[in-house]
């Protein structure tokens, strides 16, 4: 599903050249839980924005579902984006303007989907992860595992083959994340989600078939 | 989408209900502005656009001269209108027009008209003025027929049918019949009547001649296309009709009647506008949209930092580039469709207002018309649009890594644009200022200056020959009153006189003629106007008694001229008294004074040449009170008047009043640009406080560590408003040399001035220093007294 081959990023800061990520050659299988690991620094972060192609490598190359990414034009690469990738944030980042329903509907929004289905969509979501109580609510009227939860739906909405999180139980206490993790178990077996997550907890990581742990931008073997 | 964006875009204006307030109000002000000058600049280019044969139709503009100067304008003599329809197959049909005034009475109703206009008969056949009653085709055939306007009916008749009726006109009480009653004219016509009497009631306008220039002309042509091969064949025909020889020659210039009000350089029946005018006021309205507009952007581009969390998740979440622009704008279109709906509530509220001062009938109903409308829309959309599109490009092109990490900080760009706007803003208000205090010293001075005449507690009324012949009389009748001082009669007052005559000394030859200005006064007009004798003694009444021989030629005339004239004459004023002198060449006579120069005309012009000489003419009596019990005495005079002069209405204006109205385009020029400089200046504040508020709540941290550190609330304060007082100095120094240019272009026009005094743009500096002080501390002084626990907590 995801094949990186030799990507290298870094950045320029006067004269120095700080690489963020080095050599890196990684291969996911469709199906797969991998959790990548590594102390504060080492890229893990770099690479899930590449792999969710939010930021682009200086050097490398990168093929999603068999599409090489970096030869796409703009608007394929964003259509292939939009229907196969959803994003978790350690911060939540709900719309503080938008109520629960809302936030969940909006990415449906940026696909052109029909009211109607739109609706039937978000009703289902909401059901699934049991909070249609809460569908008139503000973000700042939610505990922070609730907004997770909400964030996760909204990620899931789209019905993406990949979900990416990035810590995504940082800012929960473990029972919280415990949930969230317990749910990412259940999509990833059930309905055959690849997930992607960092994590600084052992114990969380341990959720993934697969662990990679980086350092200074590289893969440890 | 539509909802979301809309409830989005809702929400967030709720959220910033502070800046929304200040964009909204901003631009409603500017959309206001516009609206309002909008309706008077559609009412203005309409002129006479209701006229249905407007466009075949010009009037006559007479240019001749005798030798030496060429004079120009709208007078044409009464041959002009019968000649050119019998020698031009162009011509459809000719009219002649006199704007006069007249006193009108019927029964116990007296009144002195203005826009009292004789017309020839097929002015109802030329003109777009549909009669209410009457036949228009005989309404004005004959003399002594009139027709009113309905509210002229109404003053005089009040609900009786007037046809038929007979009013009595001029000091001779002549019987004119009504004979059609007419709309009352449309304020967009340039041609303005009160009444219309028939052009053969004029006895000496009968004879035909190219030498009474006192008349309008219009022309009806066949065909609109024909005005260039008309004005082509007209100076041959004026030769033949001159004879070859003549040296004095006569020319006439066509104008298309619809052009009359914006472009020509003659008044119509009231003074015309001009094309300039209405592009200074567009050019104003678009200023003050501009500066409601940077305001927005300034507060869109300061305030992204919040929203740009919001930018990184929509793009996270799949959203393009242009589907976050656009709806960003349609965030800024919401604004500004709120906006417009209050414009239009404000507009329903000053209108009345603005059409009582400025004389208008503007009715915002003419909004709803197709190419207003289209305007107006045009107007929210580009507005929308310009100021949403920087703010929203700025938004949009956030990315959404940097956004979402936390690691973005507030980024150096836009700032230079930010600053670049305010000081764009603060420009134009202090260019404003600065005009508006060079405008109100000149119009001080105007209104403050020794003239080297008395213009107070004077009263100033129109008389005619039948009051002349009785004058002597009259005056013992009023001074009977203790409040009255002196009366006295003249041709002009002194804050005008107009006639243009010729002197000469002895010793000059009778082909040398100096131009002066000359009034016909009695032996109390320098004691009634205060003017202060320098050399040789006042007139006496002898002086006016010695004009009554038959033969002009015989009479020895006695004078008093001013210094100027004096001069002209190659004489002292010491000197002068005593010699012997010409007015024209038929009043030989010897000056008998010198007064000091005073300005007997507008300020714009300089001093001349000026004679005062004691023929037993008049058409104004001046009437010096005391000052004390004004209102009593001017009852009593009311009622004397009654007395002795009952066949016109008493009716009396203040000298000095008089005097100001020379400058009442200054002076509407001078309200003008104050109301657009506190516009400006509010604006500009509106957007610098919301800037600094911006500021303050960004440098929050900064705040809390520096009182951290022992900063007083004071020190705060400076440092939040630092940035922004050099900013205004800035813009000061920038619109300095601006405002003074344009200002001493504009007094250059007077030949009596006020300096630009250095004060002036130090007073302006400093208020544009002194409100950004105080708009900024608002907002400072809240964020320097919070307490720097909770600030520092909160990072």
């Amino acid at each position: 599903m995801i094949q990186l081959e030799k990507i290298f990023k870094w950045v320029n800061a006067g004269n120095n050249r700080t690489f963020l990520l080095k050599d890196i050659n990684l291969t996911i299988n469709e199906g797969e839980f991998v959790s990548v690991m590594g102390p504060s620094g080492s890229g893990k972060s770099t690479l899930l924005n590449i792999i969710g192609m939010l930021d682009e490598p200086s050097e490398g190359s990168y093929h999603f579902l068999g599409n090489d990414v970096y030869k796409m034009k703009e608007k394929q690469r964003s259509q292939l984006y939009k229907e196969n990738i959803g994003f978790v944030f350690q911060a939540y980042h709900l719309i503080d303007e938008l109520t629960v329903y809302e936030n969940i509907e909006t990415p449906l929004l940026y696909q052109n989907i029909k009211s109607s289905e739109r609706q039937a969509i978000v009703a289902d979501m909401l059901d699934r992860f049991n909070i249609v109580g809460k569908k008139d609510l503000f973000p700042s009227q939610l505990s922070g595992g609730q907004q997770q939860l909400v964030g996760v739906a909204r990620a899931l909405i789209a019905k993406p083959k990949l979900l990416l999180a990035d810590e995504p139980t940082g800012n929960l206490n473990s029972k919280q994340g415990e949930e969230i993790m317990e749910l990412f178990r259940q999509l990833n077996q059930e309905s055959g989600t690849t997930i992607i997550q960092v994590t600084h907890s052992e114990k969380n990581a341990e959720y993934g078939q697969r662990i990679i742990h980086l350092l200074d931008g590289r893969i440890e073997k | 989408m539509f909802t979301n964006y809309f409830k989005t875009a809702f929400r967030s204006l709720w959220k910033n209900r502070l800046f929304s307030g200040i964009n909204i109000i901003g631009l409603t002000i500017g959309i206001s502005c516009c609206l309002l000058i909008g309706l008077y600049i559609k009412h203005e280019l309409s002129y006479d656009d209701f006229q249905e044969k407007g466009s075949r139709t010009v009037r006559v503009i007479m240019e001749y001269s005798f030798g030496e100067n060429v004079t120009k304008g709208n007078f044409t003599s009464t041959k002009v209108a019968p000649a050119f329809k019998k020698n031009f197959p162009e011509v459809e049909s000719a009219i002649r027009l006199y704007d006069a005034r007249n006193v009108v009475k019927y029964n116990d109703r007296l009144f002195n008209e203005n826009g009292f206009v004789y017309a020839d008969s097929n002015f109802f056949n030329m003109f777009t003025f549909p009669l209410l009653s009457g036949d228009p085709r005989t309404a004005l055939q004959g003399p002594d027929k009139i027709v009113l306007t309905r509210s002229s009916a109404k003053k005089y008749f009040g609900d009786e049918n007037p046809i038929g009726k007979t009013l009595a006109v001029g000091s001779n009480a002549r019987p004119f019949v009504v004979t059609g009653i007419t709309a009352d004219c449309p304020s967009n016509s340039q041609i303005k009547y009160n009444m219309l009497a028939s052009f053969s009631s004029l006895g000496p306008a009968q004879e035909e001649t190219y030498w009474n220039a006192n008349y309008t002309t219009y022309l009806l042509l066949k065909n609109e296309a024909s005005i260039a091969s008309l004005q082509s064949k007209i100076p041959a025909f004026m030769k033949k009709e001159m004879g070859e020889t003549s040296k004095t020659y006569i020319l006439f210039h066509l104008e298309p009647m619809k052009s009359i009000h914006l472009y020509s350089p003659y008044s119509g029946f009231e003074p015309n506008s001009s094309i300039t005018y209405i592009w200074i006021i567009i050019a104003a309205a678009l200023l003050m949209l501009a500066i409601a507009c940077f305001t927005y952007i300034n507060l869109g581009t300061a305030s992204s930092m919040e929203r740009a969390r919001e930018v990184g998740i929509r793009k996270v979440l799949g959203a393009a580039k242009n589907q976050l622009f656009y709806q960003y704008i349609g965030e800024s279109f919401l604004l500004c469709a709120i906006s417009l709906v209050l414009s239009i509530l404000v507009l329903l509220i000053t209108l009345p207002y603005f059409n009582q001062l400025a004389d208008k009938q503007l009715s915002i109903i003419s909004l709803l018309e197709p190419v207003p409308l289209a305007l107006t829309l045009f107007v929210l959309g580009s507005v929308s649009f310009l100021a949403g599109s920087y703010p929203a490009l700025v938004l949009a092109g956030f990315n959404p890594v940097k956004v979402l990490k936390g690691s973005f900080k507030n980024t150096r760009s836009g700032l230079f644009t930010r600053k670049s706007l305010i000081v764009f803003q603060f420009v134009i208000s202090v260019f404003l200022i600065v005009c508006t205090f060079v405008i109100q010293n000149q119009l001080h001075y105007i209104q403050h200056s020794k003239l080297g005449y008395n213009r107070e507690h004077t009263l100033i009324v129109p008389m005619d020959q039948k009051i002349l012949d009785n004058i002597d009389a009259i005056k013992t009748g009023f001074k009977t009153n203790p409040g009255v001082l002196n009366i006295s009669r003249a041709m002009n007052p002194p804050t005008k006189i107009v006639g243009g005559y010729n002197m000469r000394n002895a010793t000059m030859p009778e082909d040398v003629q100096i131009n002066v200005k000359a009034n016909p006064v009695d032996e109390e007009f320098i004691k009634t106007t205060g003017l202060q004798l320098i050399a040789g003694t006042d007139f006496s009444r002898q002086d006016i008694l010695d004009l009554g021989k038959e033969v002009q030629e015989e009479n020895i005339y006695h004078y008093v001229i001013n210094e100027t004239a004096a001069r002209q004459l190659g004489l002292t004023p010491q000197q002068a008294v005593g010699q012997k002198m010409f007015l024209g060449n038929h009043r030989p006579g010897l000056i008998k004074g010198v007064v000091k120069d005073f300005n007997f005309e507008s300020l714009h012009t300089p001093i001349g040449g000026l004679v005062l000489f004691p023929e037993p003419r008049g058409a104004t009596m001046l009437i010096k009170l005391s000052g004390q019990n004004m209102q009593q005495t001017i009852a009593s005079l009311e009622n004397k008047w009654k007395e002795l002069i009952p066949h016109r209405p008493f009716d009396y204006s203040f000298l000095d009043e008089v005097y100001n109205k020379m400058y009442s385009s200054e002076i509407r020029l001078g309200k003008v640009m104050s109301l657009f400089s506190g516009i400006a200046i509010l604006l500009a504040c509106m957007g610098l406080f919301g800037l600094s508020a911006y500021a303050a709540q960004q440098r929050v941290k900064e705040i809390g560590i520096r009182k951290v550190l022992g900063a007083s609330v004071i020190n705060i304060i400076a440092t939040l408003s630092k940035e922004f007082v050099i900013l205004s100095g800035i813009a000061a120094l920038i619109a300095f040399p601006a405002g003074w240019w344009i200002m001493h272009k504009w007094l250059e026009d007077f030949s009596y001035r006020t300096t630009i005094s250095a004060w002036t743009f130090i007073l302006a500096g400093a208020l544009a220093v002194i409100i950004t002080i105080i708009t900024v501390s608002l907002r400072a002084v809240k964020a320097a007294l919070a307490n720097p626990v909770k600030s520092l907590r909160t990072e």
